[in-house]
């Protein structure tokens, strides 16, 4: 019989090294691609335009009548100026100009009240005014509490070094002690949330909670995801658990709020139990893909098992002459 | 028969990959009783399978390599003239008389059953009836014993209960709260920055404003709220919605705003709808009306 | 002959005999063992499909001994812990239950969910093969049509599969199928309304997908896999065009054993693929989601691939809303409803639309190549651009997060790419078909400039000798006990049993070469 077929295994040697260049090439992008997604994305930056709460003193009621007629929204507060700028406060003594630099380390020895109100006006009185009244650049303090204090300065996204700096998490600026001193002290320049306590708490109420309000920005497996003005809700598979209460307390940046009566205090310890364990999830399947869902587990597909596929009936299939 | 021939032995590539499939396959056995885990199963059971699939391989380039092509006749084309003129006649030629007028009734009875068979279908609709129409422009708030907002346990909410830049999901009262069309937004402003449209001034409590949970373009809950934009964002098809200006879709594909509930309070000062939305919720359909 | 007396050999051949005895099928099997099988890899795209849709028949069968379609509620209780004692439906608990309390079932599960995306994503390849090589066109239009339904039955039942489980993320979808419903013309808020059992999301879907997704459509995809390959095996499969190669034959390498064992070797690497992922790759871990519950939404909210595509064409149209003749056209309608009715209304239609843009009616066994069909192929190319690009918009969210530009932006972009990227990508594949055509380069990459370059005359010349001595080069050497091949040089008739094949006086080229060597416009 003549031979009248080509030189099959040289065929298949080059198929079966361009196969296997090809399959390096994808495991390479795909390990590329699987490298934690997500880590340290900024907020939004802190809007000095963004229009003040209302006073605490003036918490607006609305007047009941015997039947469901109530013509709400008339009632205004007083006080509060319908401009979007916020003007300082009257008893600022200064509104700096020059834009400080910030390089903080460590306060100055003392008690912790002075020590507060030293960095405090050293830090962050350039932005938030003297007494935590806002300027130009900085919303008011004045309805904030330990809380907001706590958690902007603990995650490092506070002080900012300059009014150009984005806001964006970091390492904390200051050691443990001066930390506490000044988050006690800003926390009493304004009357907003305490630092929440926490405690092991129910994962069932947790998952529960955290799928009704949670997943909707930050994912269901708390990777994170787009916000609408190019802004991120970060991934939560780091967060300290104290950060986590702080953050459903106070709503920071673009987070709107939970309080109390919507999320009471076992329920705030079952969403930060189920929290904490987002960062290490029992991932029981295999690669998790980074829990992203169809998109990571259709470029997965598209990558890998698909071309290998193909490499595979190139191999075993032979080449018509 | 030569008696000099040696015998071949078997290709020892293909012997192996068998054998570590086998092997591989045991080891899906121990991996299954000591509950090893999904990668483990999956590695053994799939490995083993790839080298079974291997072991085919090469023994197939092995035969491959000895053969030569072969050629055979096609043997399919149109059938010759006659043939088909047989094979035609055969099927049409009927013994009884104007059969055309039996096949024709035949059809004409099928027909009739396929007709009635479309029946049953009508089983799958709700077997309350209504209206799609009505049903899809009205939602549980248009009646009284629903008026009142509730959270998912069913608790009512006063509009203290939300702090400035709050958000939380309501209900209808007494209305199952897995049924979609009932799910509303409140979210809580700053009553000096609604701009609402004309004629829904006071369809905010204390800068508690209610909108319809379910995006205008496919009806996607509008999960994603931005406190400070105050700007409502869908995950489905990434609409966006201004929160202070009555919800209407800045930016993306959803075509209406979302429809705003009127909101009021009762003698005991919790929240109630004072009527149905602004306008019907989630996507629009045929009968959207105008 | 010592062979015989080995008792292996002995007891196949004894059984088989018996066998033979009661159904006489020696001289069907012997035709059946040699038939002819024409050798290209790419011809195997279409078997990876069909054995992707086995490994889906059996783990499918093992989850629906433990899956419960059911939307009633139910408590959950198992080694999840955040859901143990939770109420969710029984749809819900079931599949969780499999994952995590059934020990291998996640395994299969994956591997189930994995082998879909293989069935699908090798018919699409199998697919732009069979159109790229031309060979939907006669005799074969039937298997074309039937393939396209297959495409579309894989495709729906495939998005059936993901909603069974009623999590958060699937029954997003559902509500999305659900306003698409909503958005067919008139019948539209009634057809969602039969389908749902009333307003979404109503209590009835689950039980009525789950009947669908693992009988009706399955048992509609094996009937219509057995016609499919029922009309391959009576008109056999197309071969290249090469030496001793023409429509009246074909040529390539025997069912058994060649054939039929890189068959099976295929067969276990699907199997290998799907189960490997299914164990290594994590997919859709439906306890991360959560339970359905129409009020509540995940982010990123997207299907599978092979229906992410309407997704982001839900995403990239802008919102067009009007009425018209008392009638209110929803926005939806023509991303949802009238892009997928087109497209897969041009490709059922599409042997009979190719017809009327090359004019080529004639009966084709040899399979094309790209270059001899520029336009179909520049459709083809600027097709596939396009359905990418749709695809690329349902991760929108991937590129915002890439790019950190905002998604009206990324929108913008994208809207711009998918109106002229198709035409740009269209362009190029048609000069490229062209300059291959003219050159004799073996493959796009080989091309030199000068042959990108158009050249008229004697290039044209050059290549018709080139193809003639293709065609008279000597052929494959038959195996003995198939009939003999005679290369008919002077006669019009090639076949031998009598039928008219279609080619030219006594070049006894194929109608491939001669349209070629016609050129596209003019028809036999």
């Amino acid at each position: 019989m003549t031979r009248s077929t080509p030189d099959r295994s040289g065929v298949r040697r080059r198929r079966l090294a361009e196969g296997l260049l090809l399959l390096c090439a994808l495991l390479v992008a795909f390990g590329v691609a699987s490298v934690h997604r997500g880590s340290s994305v900024p907020m939004a930056a802190a809007r000095a335009t963004s229009a003040p709460s209302p006073t605490a003193a003036a918490k607006p009621t609305a007047t009941s009548t015997p039947t469901v007629t109530v013509t709400p929204g008339t009632t205004a507060t007083p006080g509060v100026t319908p401009t979007a700028t916020v003007t300082p406060e009257p008893t600022a003594t200064e509104t700096p100009t020059t834009t400080a630099s910030v390089t903080p380390s460590q306060g100055p020895p003392g008690p912790a009240e002075e020590v507060g109100k030293h960095v405090y006006l050293r830090d962050c009185a350039w932005c938030h005014g003297d007494n935590g009244g806002g300027s130009g650049r900085a919303p008011s303090l004045k309805t904030d509490g330990a809380a907001d204090a706590d958690f902007w300065l603990r995650t490092g996204r506070m002080p900012l070094a300059s009014a150009d700096s984005k806001v964006k998490p970091g390492a904390p600026a200051y050691d443990s002690k001066t930390m506490d001193a000044l988050v006690a002290y800003v926390g009493s320049l304004g009357s907003g949330e305490p630092i929440p306590k926490i405690a092991p708490g129910s994962k069932q109420i947790g998952e529960s909670l955290f799928i009704s309000n949670c997943a909707p920005c930050h994912s269901s497996s708390g990777t994170g995801m787009i916000l609408p003005d190019g802004t991120w809700a970060p991934t939560l598979f780091s967060t300290p658990p104290q950060q986590v209460a702080e953050a459903i307390r106070i709503g920071p940046g673009q987070m709107p709020r939970f309080s109390k009566d919507d999320i009471d205090q076992e329920e705030l310890n079952g969403l930060v139990s189920y929290v904490s364990d987002l960062g290490s999830p029992q991932v029981i399947g295999g690669h998790p893909l980074d829990q992203l869902g169809p998109i990571a587990e259709g470029l997965f597909f598209f990558l890998l098992p698909l071309p290998l596929l193909v490499v595979v009936i190139r191999l075993l299939g032979k080449k018509a002459p | 028969m030569s008696p000099v021939q040696k015998k071949e032995s078997a290709p020892k590539s293909v012997v192996v990959c068998f054998g570590i499939g086998a092997l591989l396959f045991a080891g899906f056995a121990v991996a299954y009783a000591l509950d090893l885990g999904t990668p483990v199963l999956g590695a053994t059971i799939g490995g083993g399978l790839a080298f079974i699939a291997l072991g085919l391989a090469i023994w197939s380039q092995l035969i491959d390599d000895k053969e030569p092509e072969y050629v055979e006749e096609r043997n399919v084309g149109p059938s010759p003239e006659e043939e088909f003129d047989t094979f035609h006649e055969a099927l049409v030629t009927e013994p009884v008389p104007r059969a055309r007028v039996l096949w024709g009734m035949f059809g004409l009875s099928m027909t009739a059953l396929g007709g009635a068979a479309l029946f049953p279908l009508r089983s799958f609709y709700p077997s309350e009836g209504g209206n799609p129409d009505d049903l899809l422009t009205h939602t549980a708030f248009a009646h009284p014993r629903h008026r009142h907002l509730v959270t998912e346990e069913g608790v009512l909410i006063k509009p203290d209960d939300l702090e400035i830049g709050e958000v939380l999901t309501a209900f209808p009262s007494n209305y199952d709260t897995r049924v979609a069309e009932g799910a509303t937004l409140l979210i809580r402003v700053d009553p000096s920055d609604l701009q609402l449209p004309a004629g829904r001034e006071t369809w905010a409590v204390d800068g508690v404003v209610a909108y319809s949970k379910l995006c205008t373009h496919a009806g996607c809950p509008v999960g994603l709220y931005a406190q400070e934009s105050n700007q409502l964002l869908c995950p489905c098809h990434h609409s966006i919605f201004d929160v202070l200006r009555g919800a209407p879709c800045i930016e993306g594909p959803a075509p209406h705003p979302l429809p705003q509930l009127p909101l009021g309070t009762d003698p005991d000062g919790y929240l109630v709808a004072r009527g149905d939305f602004s306008g019907p919720v989630g996507a629009s359909w045929w009968g959207y009306p105008a | 002959m010592s062979m015989l007396h080995r008792p292996g050999k002995q007891l196949l051949r004894t059984s088989l005999r018996k066998a033979d005895d009661r159904l006489g099928f020696a001289s069907v099997g012997k035709t059946a063992l040699s038939k002819i099988f024409p050798d290209h890899w790419s011809f195997m795209l279409g078997e990876i499909a069909l054995y992707s849709f086995l490994v889906l028949v059996v783990t499918g069968v093992y989850l629906t001994v433990f899956f419960e379609p059911s939307s009633a509620l139910r408590v959950y209780h198992g080694h999840y812990a955040p859901l143990n004692g939770q109420e969710v439906s029984g749809a819900f608990a079931s599949t969780v239950e499999i994952s995590w309390d059934v020990r291998g079932g996640l395994v299969i599960r994956q591997a189930h969910h994995w082998a879909a995306h293989v069935f699908i994503g090798a018919i699409v390849l199998h697919l732009c093969r069979i159109y790229f090589t031309g060979m939907f066109r006669k005799p074969r239009e039937m298997n074309w049509v039937i393939g396209v339904t297959m495409l579309v039955l894989a495709i729906l039942n495939a998005f059936a599969g993901y909603s069974l489980p009623d999590d958060l993320l699937s029954g997003t979808g559902l509500h999305i199928f659900y306003t698409i419903e909503e958005a067919v013309p008139w019948l539209g808020d009634w057809l969602a309304f039969l389908t749902f059992g009333g307003p979404f999301p109503g209590r009835y879907i689950i039980e009525r997908l789950y009947p669908l997704h693992i009988f009706v459509v399955p048992a509609l995809l094996a009937l219509l896999i057995t016609l499919h390959m029922g009309i391959l095996i009576r008109q056999k499969h197309s071969h290249f065009a090469g030496p001793g190669r023409r429509d009246a034959n074909v040529v390539g390498s025997r069912m058994w054993p060649s054939y039929a064992l890189r068959s099976m070797a295929l067969l276990f690497a699907v199997a290998a693929v799907c189960v490997l992922a299914g164990g290594l790759a994590q997919i859709n871990p439906v306890w991360v989601w959560g339970d359905f519950k129409s009020s509540t939404i995940t982010s990123p909210s997207v299907a599978d691939w092979y229906i992410a595509w309407i997704e982001g064409a839900l995403r990239l149209w802008p919102p067009t809303e009007f009425h018209v003749l008392g009638f209110d056209v929803p926005t939806q309608f023509w991303p949802a409803v009238l892009l997928p009715g087109l497209t897969f209304g041009l490709l059922w239609l599409w042997p009979w639309v190719d017809r009327r843009i090359t004019g080529d009616r004639g009966t084709h066994h040899i399979t094309g190549r790209p270059r001899e069909a520029p336009v179909r192929t520049a459709i083809g190319v600027a097709a596939l651009t396009f359905y990418g690009l749709l695809l690329l918009a349902s991760g929108e969210e991937l590129l915002v997060e890439w790019s950190r530009w905002p998604i009206g932006t990324i929108r913008a972009i994208l809207r711009t790419a998918v109106l002229s990227l198709p035409w740009v990508t269209g362009a190029i594949a048609y000069w490229l078909a062209r300059s291959l055509q003219r050159s004799k380069a073996e493959g796009a990459l080989r091309l030199s400039a000068a042959q990108l370059r158009p050249r008229h005359g004697e290039q044209q010349q050059e290549l018709e000798e080139h193809e003639e001595k293709e065609i008279r080069k000597t052929g494959p050497v038959p195996a003995a006990g198939l009939t003999p091949y005679e290369p008919a040089e002077h006669s019009g008739s090639v076949s031998g049993n009598g039928g008219p094949v279609e080619s030219d006086g006594d070049r006894s080229l194929s109608e491939e070469t001669f349209w070629l060597k016609r050129g596209p416009k003019e028809r036999r």
